[in-house]
């Protein structure tokens, strides 16, 4: 075989392999593209959370609202909770979920704290970590009265 | 005819050359010594087979949507022929991989089989570990109960934490904005399908590498000849197969697999737990406050891997021998040790107890659903509906709200309408925060007595008054009601309020209730001190 042959060789054989790279990679680019989600923020607005008068005293109450909402060909419900409590003339309203890992924290009657059913997780009334992983206070969201309807609104 | 066959395998053999591939999967010299010990890479793929097999079957009638999985998970455990054994070999077959997977790469760390020149394929097994692991995550979600939601919460946000790629990794797992139906069909695909085929190409590879080098053979070698791999070795692994194998049925058969209610993103009283293998991760996450905590989720769990993958070049000493390797496997011991602690410490873990705890309106809206005509009419072993089974509740939250309140809706011309009065009211709304409870599981056991002073509580006291943290506020709270209070007093003030207090806005109860539920209940509350 000459040394043009075996160029000639050389070269082809870089063109295959290069030729099924393209191909492998065409492939993989499209099931890539298919599987990155393709996710619009909603904008926050205003919703009703409770009736100002369904607030118990002395006890942050768990508001839930539902939201209809596309998940693909599908249409559910996202449900989120909210704690919402009279403090002084003005109301606070915090969200439920866990700032470690997202689980659904709940009222704790009898030690007057937030706790994580998760990882252990404690908050006080007002939100701040008294005890364990939790990176954040719980997160604040943004509540106000509408006086005509007496309800309790919220941004989310 | 005997002919016949013979002359048909030779055609076969000669067009396929299949005796010569039998050969040489089977007649592998092995080296002289070889024993039980090596019997355990038999067992893990004895119990991946059966994975595969059991998921196949589960497969044929499992659903992947959030509307159905739930209830084709249960249709399989109650409606398929074998369906709860074949469930409870699928759920105990994870949990025999993973122990078989452990105990083989402690074999092998001990033995010192990842040695020169078989480097690779110790990693090879690690990244099977690994997949295994992947499995155990993905298959959690797919019955779509409060564990498998929950579970699924917890392990997206920890990819989260993923330096620079967090984001992007959490929305590739979640498919959607939110835990939802893409999240399912996503986690199904690659249970399903991405996953099994990762396994098989790197049992391929496992095997050819070992074949490829042959296996180790006992630390210190022996003198004698060596034994081919079949029938000899074979014949442990079986045995090793069948004793796992029987193991396994009879975990199947004794211990269901758990369904638990179906997932509820709102539920404030579940408390979540992964599966066991997951524990030691699970109670590592509780040491990590604040900032830190990527290191309890990500770090350590790499840096150990990272660890296990370098272990070849750890460890290069001349000998096999334990003993001159004490700087390799005394640490190592230690690894493993903290992983058992940590998974029996996760395993101990309970939440408060409180924060689980049914309230009067509940208890008494659970008493409702069982007695009441207006449920039990349907709701019965024989009736036009299923029977209301706590913990299998699997219709959401405002359907449930809209059946109980309006029977046209659901059950138009079978069912009474409930009255439009204050009493009906209550009625309807103790009932349907009971089904919200009932989700979960049943309500805690008491006496009857009390469980009809608190269904009475329920219907005609609970939306005015506050017991136990809970209840409306129209009226005084009654928590402490006997401080106050005698037995004669509540019950004259429940008969009629005008007669001890002429400016009272409480109704009168006398001829609405039953006197002896009012008595009953003026008693239980002089009780409460």
């Amino acid at each position: 075989m000459s040394a043009h042959d075996s160029d000639r060789r050389n070269t082809l054989a870089k063109l295959v392999t290069a030729g099924i790279g393209l191909i492998g990679a065409t492939l993989a680019g499209l099931v890539g593209a298919a599987a990155t989600p393709r996710v619009t923020a909603r904008a926050p607005r205003w919703r009703k959370a409770a009736s100002m008068f369904d607030l118990p005293q002395d006890t942050p109450f768990a508001a839930v609202l539902a939201d209809r909402q596309a998940d693909g060909w599908y249409e559910t419900r996202k449900e989120t909770v909210v704690y919402l409590e009279k403090v002084g003339d003005d109301y606070r309203a915090l969200s439920a979920t866990c700032t470690h890992l997202g689980c659904r924290v709940s009222w704790n009657a009898e030690t007057k704290h937030f706790h994580c059913p998760c990882h252990g997780g404690v908050y006080d009334r007002d939100g701040r970590v008294i005890s364990g992983p939790p990176p954040a206070p719980l997160t604040r969201v943004n509540v106000r009265l509408n006086a005509q309807t007496s309800d309790l609104e919220v941004e989310l | 005819m005997k002919g016949l066959w013979a002359g048909l395998v030779d055609w076969l053999d000669n067009r396929t050359g299949f005796r010569k591939l039998r050969h040489h999967a089977l007649e592998e010299p092995l080296p002289a010594g070889t024993g039980w010990w090596f019997t355990l890479g038999s067992v893990l793929l004895f119990g991946l087979s059966v994975q595969a097999l059991t998921g196949i079957g589960l497969a044929l009638f499992y659903a992947p949507t959030p509307d159905h999985a739930w209830d084709s998970v249960r249709y399989i455990t109650t409606g398929v022929r074998g369906g709860a054994f074949l469930r409870g070999l699928h759920h105990w077959g994870a949990s025999v991989v993973v122990v078989a997977a452990v105990v083989h790469l402690v074999r092998v760390v001990f033995f010192g089989s990842y040695r020169k020149p078989r480097e690779v394929n110790w990693i090879v097994g690690i990244l099977l570990l690994q997949v295994i692991l992947a499995f155990g995550l993905t298959g959690y979600l797919l019955p779509w109960d409060q564990r498998a939601y929950w579970a699924t919460v917890v392990a997206i946000n920890i990819s989260k934490l993923t330096p620079g790629l967090g984001e992007l990794l959490a929305s590739l797992l979640r498919g959607g904005s939110e835990i939802g139906a893409l999240t399912l069909t996503r986690w199904y695909a690659i249970h399903v399908m991405v996953l099994p085929l990762a396994l098989v190409s790197l049992v391929v590879a496992h095997l050819y590498l070992m074949r490829r080098h042959g296996i180790s053979g006992p630390v210190r070698p022996q003198s004698g000849p060596s034994q081919m791999f079949f029938p000899h070795q074979a014949a442990r692994d079986l045995t090793m197969a069948a004793l796992v194998g029987v193991l396994l049925a009879v975990l199947a058969w004794k211990g269901a697999p758990p369904l638990e209610a179906p997932a509820d993103p709102t539920s404030s009283n579940y408390i979540p737990r992964p599966e066991w293998y997951f524990l030691g991760l699970f109670q590592l996450l509780k040491y990590f406050p604040g900032r830190w905590e990527v290191i309890g989720a990500l770090v350590i769990p790499g840096v150990a891997m990272g660890l296990l993958v370098l272990l070849p070049w750890l460890d290069r000493g001349r000998s096999r021998e334990a003993r001159q390797r004490m700087a390799v496997l005394v640490p190592f011991t230690f690894g493993l040790a903290i992983l058992a602690t940590l998974t029996v410490l996760g395993a101990r873990d309970s939440a408060p107890a409180s924060a689980a705890r049914w309230n009067i309106q509940e208890i008494g809206g659970a008493a409702m659903i069982a007695t009441s005509e207006r449920c039990t009419r349907c709701h019965r072993a024989d009736g036009l509906a299923a029977a209301i089974e706590p913990g299998h509740i699997s219709k959401p939250a405002d359907w449930v709200a809209m059946h109980v309140a309006d029977p046209e809706v659901i059950a138009a011309g079978v069912r009474d309408a409930p009255q439009g009065s204050a009493t009906a009211q209550a009625e309807t709304k103790a009932m349907i925060a009971a089904v919200s409870r009932l989700r979960s599981g049943a309500p805690p056991a008491q006496d009857a007595a009390t469980t009809h002073i608190y269904r009475e509580f329920a219907r005609y006291c609970f939306s005015c008054h506050v017991v136990d943290g809970a209840g409306g506020k129209d009226g005084p709270e009654l928590t402490h009601a006997g401080l106050k209070l005698s037995t004669e007093t509540i019950e004259l003030r429940i008969i009629d309020p005008k007669m001890v207090k002429p400016d009272s806005d409480m109704p009168a109860f006398g001829g609405k209730m039953a006197t002896e539920d009012i008595r009953a209940i003026a008693q239980w509350l002089a009780s409460r001190k």
